[in-house]
């Protein structure tokens, strides 16, 4: 038996960023926290209503959010503009760069459709602000068909977004983790748990413990899929049936750190099913584990799966560093969020309980 | 009256359009390639001794930022059943594949395929997204952070322009690497990749992508993702074994 030993070899660290798991994470939870919001705010479905409304909010911060971030990871940002200017329409990233302004701008005007009763109902009020919310709510109207038409196009974007995310990384074949076709619906699958965490989050600042048991039940169905796939994935790599994947699971296998950061994500991810499925009433705990388990699976994916070498006989050692590459960069997106959750909860009603016109608009 | 002059700014005039889309129109593309080089370069390991002569030539000819390298020769110890043990080397550098999934993933068009043969980056043009290091299977490319862009193996591009050999090619101590024109029977690299048959090897044979970075004395299990252990991994340090 012939055994190598690599005595110089030479790593490569990871050129996708913290940020990028940022990006994934965020514009996936964006996605999914719209399609939570469509029942009550498109189809007017009155048992969706009020939870419709914090989905809309969970989307937006997250949608506006997203972006930024992507940007950040780009190592020349002030060229952007080359994606629209040079677009190579044989690259995944190039349709990428189309369909996050499609989503972005039809969440904008599906969320203004949606708002406007409400604005209109803040000019009514009085105050310094009045006038804003007036020109806002231009009229006021609500408006069921506009509403559903941008909601067909922001959904249209939605759906190519999460197509775009998965394919861009699974057809990276030279990725050994990346490259296998489970990876687009774990992705999707993951992106509804980290869209619902988002939503029972919002609803948990709220204080709306009564939308648990509905956020809990579908959090359960995303869970089961995303592990569901995992298992497929696992079943797969352990076969040998898909050779990428087995070269992926041998080298996960063979690093003590992401060997055990794995099994802390399967863990996390069974007691959260686990959780929403026995403990319908609660909120926080499902939520921050239902994000967690989101953020993780991409951390795992991109972060991990740069560190799986190519070429050479070890893992490329990664530190997370504390500058705008590192950990800045994660609290740094964080922080914007929450920026935008501020902003937004401060100048926009969200809760129909103190509102008279709780079945026209929002 | 001669009327001369006049026959000849007709002439000159209705000459005019065909001298305008002469000087417009691209060359003939049944002239250009017949002139044009198709490079690629065979490393002869057997003649390599891991010096790092070439790594340190690129690094310097081409202003690479610390820690961040065009071309590298990995390098193993290799021990057979009878408990024998060898020094293998690996030369690294970009392929420059025929068929290159750098070019088809990059998102704006910066990544191409040159005329030559090579796999060039636009500097102007690349935006940094580092879509092609991921899609690279050799790990040949990486962001330079002091430019912001993909950077990676030219074959020397400016060099070749000017008539000289790659930097790594001219520094070899061992003449292990060999450059040329693929195209011309005559060459050097022509005459060895003949000469070397089915002893003939390229790093990752199965991905698809066509180098034109060929191997003699390349030993099987070192063509692609090098199954074993590292030094680094085995080197005593505080944290592994509780000291």
């Amino acid at each position: 038996m012939t055994t190598t030993v690599e005595v110089l070899g030479f790593a490569r660290g990871p050129d996708w960023l913290p940020w990028a798991v940022q990006y994934f994470f965020l514009i996936g939870v964006s996605c999914a926290a719209f399609f939570v919001s469509l029942p009550g705010l498109a189809w007017r479905r009155p048992a969706w209503r009020a939870l419709s409304r914090y989905a809309l909010l969970a989307a937006l911060v997250s949608g506006l959010t997203a972006p930024v971030a992507l940007m950040a990871d780009l190592h020349q940002p002030g060229r952007f503009l080359n994606f629209y200017l040079h677009p190579n329409f044989g690259s995944w990233m190039a349709w990428g760069s189309f369909f996050i302004p499609l989503y972005v701008g039809g969440l904008l005007l599906y969320a203004w459709l949606c708002l406007r009763p409400a604005l209109a109902r803040l000019a009514d009020d009085g105050g310094r602000l009045a006038p804003l919310y007036r020109q806002l709510a231009y009229g006021g109207h609500d408006s069921p068909g506009a509403i559903r038409l941008a909601a067909l196009a922001c959904g249209l974007g939605a759906v190519l977004l999460l197509l775009y995310t998965g394919m861009e990384t699974m057809i990276v074949s030279a990725r050994a983790l990346w490259h296998t076709p489970v990876l687009p619906l774990v992705f999707a699958a993951s992106a509804g748990v980290g869209g619902l965490g988002m939503t029972q989050l919002v609803a948990a600042l709220a204080g709306r413990r009564e939308l648990a048991p509905l956020l809990n039940r579908w959090l359960v169905r995303c869970l089961g899929a995303s592990l569901v796939l995992i298992a497929v994935w696992f079943v797969l790599a352990a076969s040998g049936s898909a050779s990428h994947s087995a070269e992926a699971l041998a080298a996960l296998a063979g690093s003590r750190v992401w060997a055990m950061t794995g099994l802390w994500f399967l863990a996390t991810t069974l007691f959260s099913l686990w959780l929403s499925a026995a403990r319908p009433q609660a909120l926080w705990a499902p939520a921050l584990l239902a994000l967690h388990g989101a953020w993780l699976l991409r951390w795992i994916v991109f972060i991990g799966g740069q560190g799986i070498p190519k070429m050479g006989s070890t893992w490329y050692a990664y530190s997370l560093g504390i500058g705008a590459d590192g950990l800045l960069g994660i609290v740094g997106s964080l922080g914007l969020a929450l920026f935008l959750y501020v902003a937004l909860t401060a100048f926009v009603p969200w809760d129909a309980r103190n509102e008279m016109g709780e079945n026209h608009g929002i | 009256m001669s009327d001369l002059p006049d026959r000849s700014r007709r002439a000159f005039l209705s000459a005019l359009p065909t001298l305008t889309v002469g000087l417009a129109a691209p060359a003939r593309a049944a002239d250009t390639p017949s002139r044009q080089p198709r490079w690629g370069m065979l490393v002869d390991t057997r003649r390599c001794i891991a010096c790092q002569a070439c790594t340190m030539a690129c690094a310097m000819e081409n202003a690479t930022p610390e820690g961040a390298f065009r071309t590298v020769v990995a390098t193993y110890a290799v021990s057979d059943a009878d408990g024998s043990t060898g020094l293998s080397v690996v030369p690294r550098l970009c392929n420059h594949c025929a068929q290159p999934p750098c070019v088809d993933v990059c998102p704006v068009g910066a990544t191409f395929k040159h005329g030559d043969g090579s796999v060039l980056v636009d500097g102007e043009r690349c935006v940094g997204c580092a879509y092609c290091v991921q899609a690279c299977p050799y790990d040949a490319r990486f962001i330079n952070h002091a430019t912001g862009k993909a950077d990676k193996c030219t074959f020397c591009h400016h060099r070749l322009e000017a008539g000289l050999l790659p930097a790594c090619v001219e520094t070899c101590v061992g003449g292990a690497r060999i450059f040329g024109n693929l195209d011309a029977p005559d060459s050097e690299i022509s005459r060895r990749l003949k000469a070397a048959g089915t002893s003939l090897r390229v790093l990752k044979p199965d991905a698809g992508t066509a180098p034109n970075v060929f191997y003699i004395g390349l030993d099987d299990a070192l063509t692609g993702h090098v199954a074993g252990v590292s030094a680094a991994d085995l080197m005593w340090r505080p944290d592994h074994h509780g000291g």
